[in-house]
């Protein structure tokens, strides 16, 4: 795993099935809209020892019009929603601030829960993100130092404490211990 | 220290020490054992609509 600079990991690792499933549904989504990739599967990407039956992708806001054709794609690579069938259902979950999965068809597990921005965080995980390259494709995630405080600051599970404590080794020579102070404390007074 | 205690602690040091691993160790190398846990999970997952979403706590926006 090599820390290119502030914004770009090479990480030249064999690819697991989770790995595939979210490459094959981001290759699609970000035709359409920015988006990035948070919480647990971020710690499994940089090698955590364990699985997850969901990712969690934030989106820019996205109109009906381009959401459908989003959604169009994905069904025709084998992608349902597991929320609702109908386009307008699923647009309407979205508005209404609600997260809404995809699966590839005949499965439940794993799959995409996929939400838009909904607060300052969100934003600033949307506005901050890392490249990760990975052989030929590329995945964006969140900063890590905004996912450690949130894990540490605001989830604080047993779950969530390994995966930061996960991230904070495998990146210990090139974290902002600072920066991960100052989201705490934007974290402690917002939630 | 007490049973519970003694759990988290080695828990905690396994997650520090495997971490260490991936940060020294070639991709391919930590990538092929990590995937022996993350394949195996998922083929062993197998739970229907409703029981996701009851696990979930999401029942109230699913409509089919």
């Amino acid at each position: 795993m090599k820390f290119i600079d502030k914004r770009t990991i090479e990480i030249n690792r064999e690819l697991s099935d989770l790995d595939r499933f979210t490459i094959d549904f981001i290759n699609i989504l970000s035709k359409y809209t920015d988006y990035v990739i948070v919480s647990g599967y971020v710690a499994i990407l940089l090698g955590r020892a364990r699985a997850s039956e969901d990712i969690d992708v934030i989106i820019k806001k996205i109109d009906f019009q381009n959401f459908t054709r989003l959604y169009n794609e994905l069904k025709k690579n084998y992608f349902y929603c597991l929320n609702a069938e109908k386009e307008k259902t699923v647009y309407s979950y979205l508005k209404d601030n609600l997260a809404v999965r995809f699966a590839k068809i005949d499965t439940m597990i794993p799959n995409i829960e996929m939400k838009w921005t909904r607060n300052e965080f969100d934003k600033i995980a949307l506005e901050k993100t890392i490249k990760v390259k990975i052989q030929k494709d590329l995945l964006r995630i969140s900063h890590l130092e905004l996912q450690i405080a949130f894990k540490e600051e605001i989830l604080k599970s047993p779950k969530d404490l390994d995966d930061a404590n996960h991230i904070r080794e495998v990146a210990k020579d090139y974290l902002d211990e600072k920066l991960i102070q100052k989201y705490k404390e934007m974290l402690h007074g917002f939630y | 220290m007490g049973f519970i205690e003694q759990n988290e602690k080695e828990r905690k040091d396994f997650v520090f020490k495997w971490a260490e691993y991936v940060r020294t160790h070639d991709d391919k190398d930590w990538s092929r054992q990590q995937n022996v846990i993350i394949n195996s999970a998922l083929k062993s997952a197998n739970m229907t609509r409703e029981q996701f979403f009851k696990m979930k706590k999401e029942t109230n926006y699913v409509k089919y």
